[in-house]
């Protein structure tokens, strides 16, 4: 049976900040994701930028936090051992963009930004010498950041896990109960998901039958179909999930818009195409279509935002042409042959701006909606300030993190990090790290398998292996060492390659031909 | 960390690795094969289908037999082959003369190969689904020609039931005749182009004799299905090569199949310093494949891609001949000529040619199909070399050897 202050649902960048500051004030939160892993949603496919914050209205959560949590990144980034590239952004337009800019600079000012400076072309080719002709004029700001989502959001979760927090995978919230705290301190220790069931069919048959008022303290079950966890309070963080979770305590739903966005990403053969992201100018559907390096040093362009009904991560050509047509607007020279994959993410909004919402009926529950852009920026703030109204409603303790006592994630290996003294002693100790298996990436034997015997959130997928370790993200796309990972990690779990998974739950090897091949056929 | 020191070092010990070797050690110098993989003969490996050989050993072999070939000449010869052994980069040095610092890593450790010239057989690798824009989902299904026919013949795993197959080059049509010995419905080959891009036989023996179609003209536009392929909307292509969506139409399948070109593999060349034609994506060459790096030389797969392991043998045969005669200062390289692709011709290997006795071979692809034309070689708008041919294609890459004497300027190869 476990138990916790706090239920975080939604293992994305926003329930990951939450789980780790949780579990370095020694709450030891519980963080369940219905997915296979964690950072599948919004935080898996988006622009890994941390942004400046003039682009947000002012007096808007979204210009508080995101300026709060920029500055709280470089920091987290060092600790976690995570990659942070303080490149700083441009917006740039034609030469009639000059009052835009101005405004767009303005409203940074307002919103507390600082290091901003508007460039003309000469200064803006100095920086960025693929810069499209017409661009004549740019907004610097120095203090934007990239970085890599999905592993941030990973390397946050396994800090949590080291300092006490518990995650929970595939479990999917069905039904949410309100319970008072005396049933569930009568409950044995070791009670399990069918004990739980019975006792609040139990309470529930009860608390229908009779007019017996319980006290005031109650806590919280969340089941799956299999698993609970009990808790004092729920934070409901789930992206596009969280009208589903709202309504299992018939709580506030919001009115959510999913966004798609689509990208194209180009081979890092081509990453000196350019060196910071570059934006248009800001439109009402967004920061537009932009040109970006990753911290691995591709390229992309993107995000179209197209409104979807359903979590469509679909790519269709003609946002394609869209997105090719956008991009040369900004940057010259751009070899589109050299696109190695595309992708799309979806982000969730609700209004113009993020929605707080802490409930009164059932205090402690508490939904963050809308977290799209600039939600990645935004998410450690907005975790610290959900954390302080725990606080305040006395659900989490009343203290400070304790830098010293941190216990300290231990980055995996990655042997181009290495000099060659330090390598070759390594490969000496084992030789699993002299043997590459991705060639693109240089990703050896000994780093998959140090991944997969010492991270606290096992990769059951080769997709999971990939957010950690970034094999077959390279030029080739898997075709030279897919069969390798899948025979790596069927030796290291036991079990067939076709039971490795791919993505979801679904292998890229199937072995049960039903019709026998074509010389059993001949046979008949 | 280990240092050893070669006269030259090959770098991969596939087809064109290994002529390339044994040309060299022919010539008495200290050579050293390097290859990533725990074995030699690269991608012929996964390559079990018969039809290698034919022209260089005058017999039908399977790609396994036809890398052992060479595999076998190896105990005649001095050279020193390290397996496992992946480069990690090279650097250029000068001492009295130019030498190279090959870093590399194997299961030993790390190992600093020095060499006065190395040659590049570093083969090829599949384009990915982005280099042809496939859009659509992401799901589990979709997968290289190459990287099927690997998990199929080396790992022994089946990818798929039924099955869709992008692009009519060599390997997609191998696979559409390995599948459906393995049980697999073969739905059809589709190809962007209005011909095939593979060889001719390769279409009669792989599709025709087992009735699998081959729809021209035609490509896939989307695939659908969120963890596992549901199918592929597949469109007919304008004369602009643009897709025509209004009659595009849903095929069912569970795992596509890319069959869409390959790529030489010329990472580490070009962090050294080595120039790439933008046609081929391989090294520019002179006429002894020796790229604009003194010493360092290219052939096979990495230079350009060949649709006959024939073919490669011989090409790098020459690149080991040279990075040898190179050593032994043989190379003659004064007064350098241009050669250029004319009407018809979509690039030529190589591409700089220097003035002296002998011939030059000089490879290319036609850019279309052509009947009863001829190969013209021009210097100076004067003929010099013609060859009739019944049939130019694509898919199957032409030599022309010219002779050198009286060349005294730039010359190009058209179709007339």
């Amino acid at each position: 049976m476990q138990k916790t202050s706090v239920c975080i649902v939604g293992g994305g960048i926003v329930g990951a900040f939450l789980f780790d500051e949780l579990s370095l004030l020694g709450e030891k939160p519980i963080l369940v994701e219905k997915g296979e892993d964690f950072s599948l949603g919004a935080t898996k496919a988006n622009s890994g930028i941390l942004h400046a914050g003039y682009d947000c209205q002012p007096n808007t959560l979204k210009a508080k936090y995101n300026v709060l949590g920029l500055k709280m990144y470089k920091s987290v980034a060092k600790r976690l051992g995570e990659r942070l590239i303080n490149c700083g952004s441009l917006v740039v337009g034609d030469e009639n963009s000059l009052p835009q800019l101005q405004d767009l600079k303005n409203r940074g000012d307002k919103n507390g930004v600082k290091n901003m400076s508007i460039l003309d072309r000469n200064s803006l080719l100095a920086l960025e010498p693929n810069l499209a002709d017409n661009i004549r004029w740019g907004l610097f700001a120095k203090d934007a950041c990239i970085i890599s989502p999905y592993h941030f959001c990973v390397s946050l979760i396994e800090e949590g896990i080291a300092n006490g927090g518990k995650i929970k995978l595939n479990f999917e919230p069905q039904k949410i109960v309100k319970i008072p705290t005396e049933i569930i301190a009568k409950l044995p220790k070791n009670t399990d998901f069918w004990q739980i069931s019975q006792a609040i069919n139990d309470y529930e048959q009860k608390a229908k039958n009779s007019s017996e008022k319980f006290q005031e303290d109650y806590c919280y079950i969340v089941l799956s179909d299999d698993d609970f966890v009990i808790c004092n309070s729920i934070i409901n963080c789930s992206g596009a999930g969280i009208n589903e979770i709202s309504k299992l305590l018939d709580e506030k739903t919001f009115p959510l818009q999913l966004v798609k966005g689509e990208y194209i990403l180009l081979d890092n053969s081509e990453g000196s195409l350019v060196h910071r992201p570059i934006f248009p100018l800001p439109s009402k559907h967004g920061k537009g279509i932009l040109a970006c390096p990753t911290v691995h040093g591709n390229i992309f362009f993107g995000p179209t935002a197209v409104p979807v009904d359903k979590y469509d991560t679909s790519v269709s050509s003609s946002s394609l042409a869209i997105i090719k047509n956008n991009a040369l607007k900004l940057i010259k020279n751009i070899n589109f042959r050299k696109t190695i994959k595309l992708y799309a993410g979806i982000r969730v909004k609700t209004g113009n701006d993020f929605e707080i919402y802490f409930s009164q009926k059932n205090l402690g529950f508490v939904t963050l909606a809308g977290i799209c852009s600039p939600g990645l920026t935004s998410a450690p703030a907005l975790a610290l300030d959900v954390i302080k109204y725990l606080q305040k409603i006395g659900v989490v303790k009343n203290k400070k993190i304790d830098s010293q006592k941190i216990i300290k994630r231990k980055p995996y290996t990655r042997i181009f990090e290495l000099n060659h003294t330090q390598l070759d002693q390594l490969i000496k100790q084992n030789g699993d790290y002299g043997e590459i298996v991705c060639n693109c990436e240089k990703i050896t034997k000994g780093e998959i398998l140090e991944v997969l015997k010492n991270s606290p959130i096992k990769p059951l997928t080769t997709d999971g292996v990939k957010r950690r370790l970034r094999t077959t993200m390279g030029h080739c796309q898997g075709s030279f060492c897919y069969g390798k990972l899948a025979k790596i990690m069927a030796e290291y779990y036991g079990v067939d390659e076709s039971e490795i998974i791919f993505r979801g739950n679904t292998s890229l090897i199937v072995n049960d031909i039903k019709n026998g091949g074509i010389y059993e056929q001949n046979k008949k | 960390m280990k240092k050893q020191k070669f006269d030259i070092v090959v770098i991969g010990g596939g087809s064109a690795g290994l002529a390339s070797a044994i040309e060299a050690d022919k010539m008495g110098l200290k050579v050293a094969i390097l290859e990533r993989d725990c074995r030699l003969g690269g991608i012929l490996n996964q390559c079990i289908h018969n039809g290698f050989g034919l022209n260089y050993f005058k017999q039908e072999l399977t790609g396994p037999e036809y890398a052992q070939k060479f595999v076998d000449m190896l105990p005649a010869t001095k050279i020193s082959v390290f397996l496992g052994t992946t480069v990690l980069d090279i650097l250029q040095k000068k001492d009295k003369d130019i030498f190279y610092e090959i870093h590399t890593i194997s299961r030993e450790g790390e190992i600093s190969f020095e060499a006065k010239s190395i040659i590049f057989a570093t083969g090829c690798r599949e384009r990915p689904s982005g280099s042809i824009s496939l859009c659509g989902t992401r799901p589990a299904g979709v997968i290289s020609a190459g990287s099927a026919q690997r998990l199929i013949n080396i790992y022994g795993k089946m990818i798929g039931k039924k099955v869709v197959i992008v692009g009519s080059g060599d390997i997609g049509l191998i696979m559409a005749r390995r599948l459906r010995y393995e049980g697999a419905e073969v739905l059809g080959v589709y190809e962007i182009m209005p011909y095939p891009s593979g060889l001719k036989r390769n279409i009669v023996q792989c599709l025709e004799d087992y009735n699998i179609p081959l729809y021209l003209s035609k490509t896939v536009c989307e695939v659908v299905g969120q963890d596992r392929v549901e199918g592929v909307w597949i469109a007919p292509v304008n004369k602009d090569f643009s897709l025509d969506e209004s009659k595009k139409e849903f095929v069912p399948c569970d795992t596509v199949v890319l069959s869409i070109g390959l790529v030489p593999e010329n990472d580490i060349a070009c962090s050294l310093g080595v120039k790439l034609n933008p046609m081929t994506n391989g090294p520019l060459v002179d006429e002894y494949l020796q790229t604009n790096l003194p010493g360092v030389f290219s052939c096979g797969n990495g230079l350009h891609v060949h649709d006959i392991v024939d073919n490669v043998s011989k090409e790098s045969q020459r690149a080991g001949k040279n990075s040898a005669r190179y050593i032994l200062g043989q190379l003659e390289t004064n007064n350098p000529h241009k050669i250029t692709a004319k009407d018809g011709v979509r690039y030529v290997n190589p591409t700089t040619f220097y003035e002296g006795e002998g011939v030059i071979n000089i490879n290319f692809r036609s850019n279309n199909i052509y009947k009863d034309k001829k190969i013209v070689v021009k210097c100076n708008g004067k003929v010099v070399r013609e060859i009739e041919k019944k049939v130019i294609l694509p898919a199957e890459m032409e030599t022309v050897v010219v002779a050198k004497n009286n060349l005294t300027d730039d010359i190009e190869v058209g179709i007339e």
